[in-house]
């Protein structure tokens, strides 16, 4: 009997090759013709005016941090819903709780202004 | 040594035969997708006019696919070539490597019924905003650029009602394992929780960026957003690794809230749970279908806003509903059978309503900001 | 009319003249030295039939004369004091040669109207020829901006004032101004149609592209394929003073954060912008900091190639301004042709015209709805089912015209073609009972969807003073709350006998434009209804016309309530068989005057959908 997570490594390989198939197929197949003019970068037929690669609104990384500290909390909570049927009442509450505390933290985001679009 | 060897290659072929099964399957998605668009917009789809593509076109997809195969693959100059080829490969690995834990019926129609298979999907399938960011930041394209954030501020944000939904058929069953959830599922489980089937579908079109979550390629705002430089067959692994995800996700709901392979006699002839499978999934599929065909696209900051603002609380509450439901009745004595299932649908549906009431609210409150805000100026 | 002088009511000419002594004058026909010294004329063999009684006796200009120095003052007043507050084209005419006691001077036009309608006050400023200025008005009348720009594009007027003064159609180094008289084309053949090589006697034509080097050869020289593949790092000069001034725009110092901002060219080659439109977005994030709308890529030299064509050779022309509407086209140009010659049309051809003019109303409308939903990211779903319903109008228009999308229908005096038998049948079918059905089904569609609504309620909201004040036009103008209409301000036609509503909303904003035409798509309907129940029979010609028609010298400008908006034709007439000066009062043009206002501080998404609810077409835009 192999590890399951054997298989799973097994089946990550398979699915690596299913991805780097086709792309490997075209680049055998494909015409390679290239010119300045076709790798230029496309903005709607103008010349890109600037840097592209810039610090970016921080905005995004507001979100991200949000969905990081609330992700973790979410896999705490893969173990407790498991175990729930062996869970006493009071259990449950306490987990409860512990939902509580993140929506608080949510509120306190909200309130903050920080889910805002600025 | 043979005994192991004799696994290892039957273990590889199966692989191979289920890594295959969502390619075939979509190429005829594909077609079936373009067909229901097309209705819907009083056209045909995809027909035999110009040249002969099967019974209905059937094999339209297929003549498109050795199409774009022949197509010349352009890397921008100025891009970061590596990343730049690796997020099209990294995007349909991902997207198979979910198939990994799928149960297409009781035994054996599956790779692996791995005891971790729920968290193993929500695991692997957050990698799939890597390869957004790596193909929107890598191309040094603005759209692209653009395209690769919002995918990433809102495809990482919908993970969380995802995941807080998924929990709850973990916490009915008690298990992460899909097979366990299925057959825990003697009353589907989307007649039980509705609102966490609800929140789970939606988190999930958002998942796979599908309308009107479409902010990540918004075509009529950043062109094709974070694949704008794509060309060739790696637009197509886009495509592909796109399609795949939209039935992966309707399989998943299926398997969570549907009852997954269960179906009449599928004890006496197994495969028949593939079928049943599929034709659940084919039915949430076409649901995000229709959404596709049927909705404009949202902005950034609403869809943001409707994460962070709906989804969330909704997940956190309907979380503590259930399991403060079920722990109750359970002390009071109906642990078991349809009783528990119509209890925690009641409790679904009282805060079903509660919600709707709330929503509503707020509405009126927003309507009645609009009409007072400005008065028109009148002339002549 | 008696109680008007020079086209203009006399209380405001002597509200004028009381407030500027002596400064003003009316523009009245300035004395000639003989019969054939008209610009451009005496050599013209169509021109010299013309009588000379029939020149002296039409005024030459209409409106009065204003010195450049009380230019701006006289404009205030106006403005101010007798409610003319709407600037509606503003354009000039080159006259490269002296006339009678003026020298060679550009004669820029100001027209301006009312709210509560009344006919209009033109202004004439003259400037010389070399070095030509005048103060500009775009710091106190924001609907100059773009048309200044186009001046000083086309014929060389700087303003003195401007705050943006960059060419608008032709790029930044373009050598001349085009629509001065003495400019010639490359290939140059005649000053005016129809050419010798061609006509009378026919003999074989020359085409321009006959004289190019490569003739009908489609095979590139090589030199040719590396020169086209060469990647220019620098940007031309029209790109550099356009991102120098994105860089200084709206630039805010007190930002809490600091963030790198990037420049974005939307356009020309956008899904999203209509054909060849560009917007060039300064954005911080997904917010737009500062927009430039850059416009001239469908320029194809409309109005000189006008000024070349016979009178009668423009209407086909028209059709392809707004090409979606090429019937409010034709009628607009017939209208300034038919105010030129006095004529009068005959009822059956009036209704018809009406018809024509509504059903095409109906069908911008009804698209400018689809598309907005595709702007707003529905896939394709809107805008095909009004495609559905544009192809039952265009059989109608295919029916009657010839033609589904060019129809050159219209006739000064009349139409061209009687409507075939049994079309009125078939109009009144599709107006009683299929067209009500599907736009009621798109109507809710569209406006019922709360995902429409979170997109466009209180998205780009223009208030009804910036409106007027920056010269928008049609729904775009109605749905800031402002009841005007020109075909009930200034019925023209016979549209003051039908009864419909001029239905406005309130809040201006991308909701409202595209509510608004739903709106109007009802009211169109309506008078479609009573069009064509009481379309009489009788003669659809008033005269007969002949190719090299004549139209007696004077200026006119004539306007309609196109789809889009106010759609004018700026007509001068030298006496002879082409225009003087062909001018399109571009309502797409000018409604894109607020559109870097209103896009200031949105998301890039937003751009899209106010861009949509505006409803452009290119083909208008840069003629």
């Amino acid at each position: 009997m192999i590890h399951p997570f054997a298989v799973v490594g097994l089946f990550l390989v398979v699915s690596l090759i299913f991805g780097v198939a086709p792309i490997a197929l075209a680049w055998l197949l494909s015409p390679k013709k290239l010119n300045p003019r076709k790798q230029q970068v496309y903005e709607s037929g103008n010349p890109t005016f600037g840097e592209t690669w810039i610090e970016f609104k921080p905005q995004y990384y507001l979100f991200g941090l949000a969905f990081l500290a609330f992700d973790v909390e979410a896999a705490f909570l893969f173990p407790w819903a498991l175990a729930y049927n062996q869970l006493a009442l009071y259990a449950v509450f306490e987990a409860a709780v512990f939902l509580g505390l993140l929506g608080v933290s949510l509120v306190f985001v909200w309130r903050k202004g920080w889910l805002e679009w600025m | 040594m043979t005994g192991l060897g004799g696994e290892v290659i039957r273990t590889l072929l199966g692989a191979f035969a289920m890594a295959l099964f969502p390619l075939v399957v979509v190429v005829f998605l594909i077609w079936e997708a373009r067909k229901v668009i097309g209705r819907m917009q009083d056209r045909l789809g995809p027909t035999n006019a110009g040249t002969y593509a099967g019974p209905f076109a059937l094999f339209q997809t297929v003549a498109d696919g050795i199409k774009i195969l022949t197509k010349e693959l352009i890397i921008p100059t100025g891009a970061d070539r590596g990343v730049f080829v690796a997020a099209p490969i990294l995007v349909v690995t991902v997207a198979i490597a979910v198939w990994a834990v799928i149960p297409l019926g009781p035994t054996g129609l599956q790779v692996v019924d791995l005891d971790i298979g729920a968290f193993y999907v929500v695991a692997i399938s957050a990698l799939a905003p890597f390869s957004m960011i790596m193909a929107g930041w890598s191309s040094r394209n603005k759209y692209a650029e653009v395209g690769a954030f919002r995918a990433v501020s809102q495809i990482v944000g919908y993970e969380i009602p995802q995941v807080l939904a998924l929990l709850i058929p973990v916490l009915l069953t008690g298990s992460l394992s899909l097979q366990d959830i299925i057959r825990a599922q003697d009353i589907a489980f989307i007649f039980v929780v509705p609102l966490a089937a609800f929140s789970f579908l939606i988190a999930c079109v958002a998942e796979v960026g599908r309308l009107p979550f479409e902010l990540a390629e918004a075509d009529s705002e950043i062109v094709a957003g974070y694949f704008t430089e794509y060309s060739g067959m790696m637009f197509g692994a886009f495509y592909l690794g796109e399609f795949i995800n939209n039935l992966t996700v309707s399989v998943i709901f299926s398997v969570l809230f549907l009852g997954g392979w269960r179906g009449p006699w599928v004890d006496q002839v197994p495969w028949l749970g593939a079928v049943w499978l599929m034709a659940k999934a084919l039915l949430v599929f076409n649901v995000l279908v229709l959404f596709w065909a049927a909705m404009p696209r949202l902005r950034i900051d609403q869809v943001l806003a409707f994460n962070w603002k709906f989804m969330v609380p909704l997940g956190l509450v309907e979380l503590v509903t259930v399991a403060i439901a079920d722990k109750t009745m359970e002390s009071l004595g109906v642990a078991q059978g349809w009783e528990r299932s119509a209890g925690l649908l009641v409790a679904n549906l009282v805060l079903g309503l509660a919600i709707v009431g709330v929503l509503s609210l707020v509405g009126r409150e927003a309507k009645r900001r609009r009409s007072f805000r400005r008065p028109g100026v009148g002339a002549a | 009319m008696a109680d008007t002088i020079n086209g203009m009511p006399v209380e405001v000419w002597e509200k004028l003249q009381a407030r500027f002594p002596g400064a003003l004058h009316p523009a009245q026909p300035p004395e000639r030295g003989d019969a054939e010294g008209y610009p451009q004329g005496g050599e013209h063999r169509m021109t010299r039939s013309v009588s000379r009684s029939v020149l002296q006796n039409r005024p030459r200009y209409e409106g009065v004369l204003v010195h450049s120095r009380h230019l701006l003052d006289v404009m205030r007043f106006l403005r101010d004091e007798l409610g003319y507050v709407m600037l509606s084209s503003l354009t000039a005419v080159d006259y490269p040669e002296a006339v009678g006691q003026l020298p060679p001077h550009i004669d820029v036009v100001y027209h301006l109207f009312r709210l509560e309608g009344g006919g209009y006050v033109v202004l004439h400023v003259h400037t010389a020829r070399e070095g030509a200025i005048l103060p500009s008005l775009t710091p106190e009348f924001a609907a100059a901006n773009l048309q200044e720009r186009e001046v000083w594009d086309m014929f060389g007027v700087r303003f003195d004032g401007h705050p943006d003064l960059r060419r608008l159609l032709m790029w930044e180094g373009f050598d001349g101004f085009p629509l001065r008289k003495d400019w010639r084309e490359a290939y140059f053949e005649e000053e005016h149609k129809p050419f010798r090589s061609r006509f009378p006697e026919g003999g074989s034509p020359l085409y321009a592209e006959e004289r190019t080097p490569y003739h009908a050869n489609v095979r590139y020289s090589r030199e040719f394929a590396e020169h086209n593949l060469h990647v220019d790092e620098d940007f031309s000069e029209a790109d550099a003073l356009l991102y120098e001034r994105m860089l200084s725009a709206d630039r805010d110092t007190d930002k809490p954060l600091k963030t790198e901002e990037m420049i974005l060219n939307m356009g020309p080659h956008h899904p999203s912008t209509h054909g060849v439109f560009r917007m060039a977005v300064r954005l911080d994030g997904e917010t737009v900091r500062h927009l430039e709308p850059v416009f001239g890529y469908l320029h194809r030299c409309h109005e000189k190639i006008g000024e070349r064509n016979t009178w009668l050779q423009n209407i086909p022309y028209t059709d392809r301004l707004d090409y979606i509407n090429g019937m409010t086209n034709n009628l607009a140009y017939c209208l300034a042709m038919e105010k030129l010659l006095g004529w009068e049309v005959p009822e059956r051809a009036e209704y018809i015209r009406v018809i024509m003019a509504e059903l095409s109303r109906v069908v911008n409308h009804v698209l400018a709805a689809g598309f907005f939903s595709n702007e707003i990211g529905m896939y394709f779903t809107g805008s095909l089912y009004a495609l559905e319903e544009r192809e039952l109008v265009l059989d109608l228009f295919e029916a009657a015209a010839g033609g589904r999308m060019m129809f050159n229908y219209m006739r000064p005096g009349g139409i061209a073609r009687d409507l075939p038998e049994g079309w009125i049948e078939r109009a009144r079918a599709l107006v009683r009972g299929r067209l009500p059905k599907k736009v009621k089904q798109m109507q809710s569609f569209l406006l019922d969807n709360e995902i429409v609504r979170a997109r466009s309620v209180n998205v780009g909201m223009l208030s009804a003073h910036d409106a007027i004040a920056s010269g928008v036009s049609g729904p775009v103008l109605r749905a800031c709350g402002v009841r005007y209409d020109i075909r009930r301000a200034e019925p023209y036609g016979i549209y003051d006998r039908f009864a419909f509503d001029v239905v406005t909303r309130e809040h201006g904003d991308a909701f409202d434009r595209v509510a608004l035409r739903f709106d109007e798509v009802w009211e169109s309907l309506r008078i479609l209804e009573q069009a064509l129940d009481a379309i009489p029979e009788g003669p659809i010609q008033s005269h007969r016309l002949s190719p090299k028609m004549l139209i007696p010298p004077g200026e006119t400008y004539a306007r309609i309530e196109a789809p889009k908006g106010e759609l004018g034709f700026y007509l001068v007439s030298d006496g002879g068989a082409n225009p003087y000066r062909y001018h399109i009062r571009a309502t797409s043009l000018l409604n894109l005057t607020p559109l870097s206002a209103l896009t200031r501080g949105v998301k890039i998404a937003d751009v899209v959908s106010i861009l949509g609810s505006i409803d452009l077409t290119m083909g208008e835009v840069d003629r």
